[in-house]
């Protein structure tokens, strides 16, 4: 594919992922920090938030199986997962750690449940996202492009 | 009396102990309310009784908890009460029983559905006889009340006059409840009483009849009494609520000494009876009210708080999302073309969501006041320029309705003042807010600002009277909270400070003003005078933040009442502000030396007019008759002579007469042979550069001073009449001059300048409007006396401190720059903005980030930390990778760890090895140690060592109270920003 298609097609891409709200300017933030001494940074950061998620996720499907929910700790977990998503600037996750805070301080399982199976929904569509941008970029830098700001 | 029968029934039916509590709070409430009650009982048939009783001071409770039905078991428990709240407390006692549900009373009580009355012995220890008025509840219970008979006879014993008669009391049933006839006893015998006097020689009996009256007379030792009995109905307490359906007699036996006096024997008691029944129906009604009202005001104050507090927590978010907004606004903006439309809608949205965010901060002001979280910002500025600022930024605005904006310098303590120490930013605000409501409701006439410097005396004088409602204010503000206590105490270190001088600011407006009766309503938020509101806009919530804000500052503000038939409103209000350094006089302050030793007044340095025409002459003419009010009065104040011209058909004869006198004087005495002109420029040109007049004084030449000729300021206000028309007028007294310097000050509309500058004499000066503050003193130092500048206006704006001079005075050859002042005048002024953020909150610090934004993109080559170590405490990793790139990419050397022990042991490791870190940056959250506790032992460790390092928290919550109680120096919001870092460690640097 022809460079110049390439990276405005990333352009737009990324333009959507901001417009139609899966991330915010933290991630802008993220990417300011990316530089020549650091130039794997923004991948690098994403991925651990990819493994901390998980992680988090599975912890939570776990203790929501259990027979005696111990919410404090499930309150704590969405917590991180609410701070790494927001570092990223995952915005729809992290709004929605919100909601699911509140089902954990509510006892509410039923919504705790919900929330859960959102949360996973929308972090495996940020994920798949995140992980095309990431695709094109890789595409763009083997073209010997420069990745447009 | 309804609650508690309602009550009572809703405990009937069950048995439970906790169903004392209840019937507990009614029957509380009844004996705190009922006059002279002193004993109330709730008898359940289903086993339940409690009861309140008097016993001396203490009111205490009795109580059985087993049911009546196994009376062998049923045991009586006694246990003090709160006076206040009704409540139990200590250990129950176990007391003697009563058999209450085999009395008469109770029987009696329990099948009539009326009440009955008896004399019966009270729970308390001397079993004290009470009148006891029971009554059924639906047969299901009896509540009963007791008065102490005590308090009758007391009552009667001492209060009513018998006029040297004797007063008994006896029950029908023969109880004797009074004897205050002597020698005397009763005898019941077959359902009669009989009165028995005993002489030493033998007694007589008297029945006492039930249905007539009977008098008797007796002739004891040759005196003579009269004798009547009479029944008495005691109805008791039952009568205030019900009807009297059943009364309890006494009678009453009076002995007298004579038939006159009988008849006011027997009235006071009647009316006794009926007084107690009307006074304590009364007092039941308010009592019952006050305690209704109590609870509904204590539940209001409970709803508004929270309703205020909710509001500041959804602050950050409505703004978070605000600034969103506008951030993605501003980013559209960078990509838009320029001039495109598209450009325009976006600053037009722009605007809108300033204006937005401009609302939600008032609104959120008013619950930051209400929950107490508003706090002072000190900082030093220059008042002067501070009032005139904000009375210039309302003059345009006065000036398109045709409304001016005066500042009236009053008594001129004010520029004296210069530099004071307060909360710049709000004083802005209220004084804006206000002259803003002036303009808005005015719609011809003036808008007059006054401040001075309060009296001391009068200062201690408002001290004392506003503090009572200050501490009002706050308690109620602040009611429950502890963080509003270091508020007051704040407010109070103000008042006390030996410095801090209180300001008085009117501002007085001849709008439509406010009606009497709605003056103090409209300090309330959300409140706007309709009458006079049609077509206005707003919150209602200006005044009420006002009045907060002025409280805030130690101060009150009020509406000043106007003469009868005066336009219009004057608000003023008084606020305490810190004299960081009394400028003697630094307006004047050069020619202050120079001038005080000739006219020898140096405690003010502001001259007194000389009796010879030796001084200025200055002309005013000018169309506002407030503003020549004010001019005038303010020159004079300086003695300074001064010639008010009001309408244009007189200026041409004013300026004759001037020239006429002036003319013979000079005429007469012709020893100025030289041009002033050049004389003036000569001294004032070299010696007198105003920022450095202070040392200045021994060069000036005073010989040369003595003869400085008269010379002549015309002040002319071109809207008041064409301007060919006043050139031509000027131009002809010019010609009639001869070497009197003559110089004339031209004001214009800053907005239709309408000036020919073409046409001026190079000498003359434009001005624009509003002419006070700083262009009114720049005037008043043209003038000989105070420092005449020959070089003109612009040179001593060059050379002058003031900040405004620079663009306010123009030399007329830069017409252009006339024109762009306006718009220059607001650059300036945002550029103000910028630099100190509190000016306007909102706009300052949009502006703030912005510029930190911009900072932030061009630091990544100039790095900001460099050289800093920094060390990071951050348990998550990806939370820490951030962190660290962030800070090292402002050139910082970073170390990480991942808990607060570790931590800990850096510093300490660092204290030893002296080779301290520049800043920490620690996560709140952590484990096995948290970031408060590693604070709180580093700042232990650290003091050792006398050192501090500045601990920045970082939390994922929006307040950082938490952080700053456990000792950390800043706050900051997880995820980790650049712009934010660099702001918190410049704000720490400055601090240091």
């Amino acid at each position: 594919m022809d460079l110049i298609q390439l990276q405005r097609q990333l352009v737009d891409y990324r333009t959507s992922l901001y417009h139609e709200g899966f991330l915010d300017e933290q991630f802008t933030q993220l990417q300011s920090l990316q530089d020549e001494n650091n130039p794997d940074f923004v991948v690098e950061v994403v991925s651990l938030f990819f493994e901390d998620s998980e992680r988090l996720l599975n912890e939570l499907s776990k203790a929501l199986e259990q027979q005696i929910i111990d919410f404090k700790r499930m309150d704590a977990q969405v917590h991180q997962l609410k701070g790494s998503s927001s570092s990223i600037g995952a915005h729809r996750v992290q709004k929605l750690c919100i909601v699911f805070r509140n089902y954990c301080e509510a006892h509410n399982v039923e919504g705790c449940l919900k929330c859960l199976q959102q949360v996973k929904h929308e972090y495996g569509i940020i994920k798949t996202k995140l992980e095309s941008m990431f695709q094109l970029e890789q595409q763009i830098l083997n073209a010997g492009g420069s990745i447009p700001v | 009396m309804n609650k508690a029968t309602n009550v009572g029934i809703a405990g009937v039916g069950t048995t439970k102990y906790s169903d004392h509590m209840v019937v507990a709070p009614s029957l509380f409430l009844a004996v705190t309310t009922i006059p002279y009650l002193s004993q109330i009982s709730y008898v359940g048939l289903e086993g339940l009784f409690f009861s309140y009783y008097i016993d001396g001071n203490q009111t205490l409770s009795t109580y059985a908890n087993s049911s009546f039905s196994s009376r062998k078991k049923h045991v009586w428990y006694k246990q003090p009460v709160d006076n206040q709240t009704g409540k139990l407390y200590g250990e129950p006692v176990t007391s003697h029983s009563f058999n209450v549900v085999n009395t008469s009373w109770f029987q009696v009580a329990l099948n009539h559905s009326w009440g009955y009355s008896s004399l019966e012995n009270g729970w308390n220890n001397g079993g004290e006889p009470l009148f006891l008025t029971s009554v059924s509840l639906l047969g299901k219970g009896v509540i009963a009340m007791g008065v102490p008979v005590k308090r009758l006879t007391d009552r009667l014993g001492g209060i009513i006059n018998l006029y040297g008669g004797s007063l008994s009391l006896v029950t029908m049933d023969g109880k004797l409840l009074l004897n205050g006839i002597p020698n005397t006893k009763f005898i019941y015998a077959n359902g009669t009483i009989f009165l028995q006097f005993m002489w030493p020689n033998g007694f007589k009996n008297f029945p006492c009849s039930n249905d007539t009256p009977e008098t008797y007379k007796l002739d004891i030792d040759g005196k003579e009494y009269n004798v009547r009995c009479s029944t008495v109905e005691i109805s008791g307490v039952q009568s205030v609520c019900y009807p009297n359906y059943s009364f309890f007699l006494v009678f009453a036996v009076f002995a007298a000494s004579s038939i006159n006096e009988f008849w006011f024997s027997v009235i006071p008691l009647v009316f006794f009876v009926s007084s107690m029944i009307t006074n304590a129906q009364r007092e039941i009604c308010l009592h019952d009210k006050l305690i209704k009202q109590m609870e509904a005001t204590q539940q209001a104050e409970r709803k508004s708080m929270n309703k205020s507090l909710a509001l500041v927590g959804a602050s950050h978010d409505i703004r978070a999302a605000l600034a969103g907004i506008t951030g993605f606004i501003d980013l559209c903006l960078a990509n838009a073309a320029p001039g495109s439309d598209f450009e325009t809608y976006l600053k037009q949205m722009s605007l809108c969501a300033q204006d937005l965010l401009g609302l939600l901060n008032s609104i959120l002001d008013t619950s930051k006041i209400e929950a107490g979280m508003m706090n002072l910002e000190e900082q030093e500025f220059n008042l002067a320029d501070l009032i005139e600022h904000v009375v210039d930024l309302y003059h345009p605005v006065g000036m398109i309705k045709g409304v001016d904006v005066v500042l009236d310098p009053c008594d001129g303590s004010i520029i004296k003042l210069s530099q004071v120490k307060g909360d710049r930013g709000k004083l802005v605000q209220i004084l804006s807010n206000i002259l803003s409501n002036a303009v808005k409701y005015t719609v011809e006439g003036h808008v007059c600002v006054r401040a001075w410097v309060g009296k001391p005396d009068f200062e201690t004088k408002i001290l004392a009277s506003t503090r009572k409602g200050l501490g009002k204010y706050m308690s109620s503000l602040f009611s429950g909270k502890n963080d509003g206590n270091s508020d007051i105490k704040a407010v109070s270190a103000v008042r006390q400070n030996r410095d801090s001088v209180e300001i008085v600011f009117e501002v007085d407006d001849t709008g439509k003003g406010i009606p009497k009766e709605k003056q103090k309503s409209v300090f309330e938020n959300y409140v706007q005078v309709k009458e006079t509101a049609a077509g206005q806009v707003g919150t209602g919530l200006g005044l009420g933040i006002v009045q907060s804000l002025v409280r805030l500052m130690g101060g009150e503000i009020g509406i000043v009442d106007k003469e009868f038939g005066e336009k219009g409103t004057c608000f003023r209000f008084n606020v305490f502000l810190t004299a960081f350094e009394i400028q003697g006089d630094a307006m004047y302050g050069g020619t202050n030396s120079s001038f005080a030793i000739r006219n020898c007044s140096p405690k003010l340095g502001i001259c007194t007019p000389s009796p010879k025409l030796d001084g200025s002459q200055v002309v005013l003419f000018m169309q506002n008759i407030e503003r020549r009010r004010v001019s005038q009065k303010f020159l004079e104040s300086l003695g300074i002579s001064v010639l008010v011209v009001d309408h244009c058909h007189h200026f041409p004869s004013a300026l004759k007469k001037i020239q006429s006198k002036l003319n013979s004087l000079l005429n007469s005495s012709r020893r100025s042979d030289m041009s002033c002109r050049s004389d003036i420029s000569s001294s004032s040109s070299k010696e007198m550069p105003l920022s450095a007049m202070e040392g200045t004084e021994h060069k000036l030449p005073f010989n040369r001073r003595k003869d400085t000729p008269s010379f002549i300021l015309l002040v002319i206000d071109v809207n008041a009449e064409s301007f060919s028309e006043l050139w031509r007028v000027v131009a002809e007294f010019r010609r009639g001059l001869h070497s009197t310097c003559c110089k004339v000050i031209w004001l214009d509309k800053p907005t239709s300048p309408c000036i020919d500058p073409k046409r001026l004499n190079p000498d003359d000066e434009i001005l624009l409007q509003p002419f006070h503050g700083s262009r009114l003193h720049r005037v008043i130092k043209l003038l000989s006396e105070f420092g005449n500048l020959s070089q003109g206006l612009s040179s001593s704006s060059e050379s002058s401190k003031h900040p405004y001079g620079k663009t306010r005075l123009r030399h007329t050859q830069c017409n252009d720059e006339i024109q762009g002042y306006v718009s220059s005048s607001n650059e300036r002024y945002s550029k103000q903005g910028s630099s100190s953020p509190t000016l306007e909150p909102t706009r300052g610090r949009l502006k703030s980030k912005r510029k930190n934004k911009d900072g932030a993109e061009s630091s990544n080559g100039e790095k900001p930390l460099i050289g800093k170590r920094i060390l990071i405490a951050e348990d998550n990793k990806m939370l820490s990778i951030l962190a660290i790139t962030t800070a090292t990419q402002l050139g910082a050397d970073v170390e990480h760890c991942e808990n607060g022990n570790e931590a800990f042991e850096l510093v300490c490791d660092g204290l030893k090895a002296q080779r301290n870190y520049d800043y920490i940056l620690m996560d709140c959250e952590m484990l096995p140690m948290n970031g408060y506790e590693a604070t709180r032992r580093i700042r232990i460790e650290e003091e050792r060592y006398g050192v501090r390092i500045p601990i920045i928290a970082l939390t994922a919550h929006t307040s950082g109270t938490e952080a700053m109680e456990a000792g950390m120096d800043a706050h900051l919001n997880k995820p980790l920003k650049t712009n934010e870092l660099i702001e918190v460690i410049e704000s720490i640097e400055t601090k240091e």
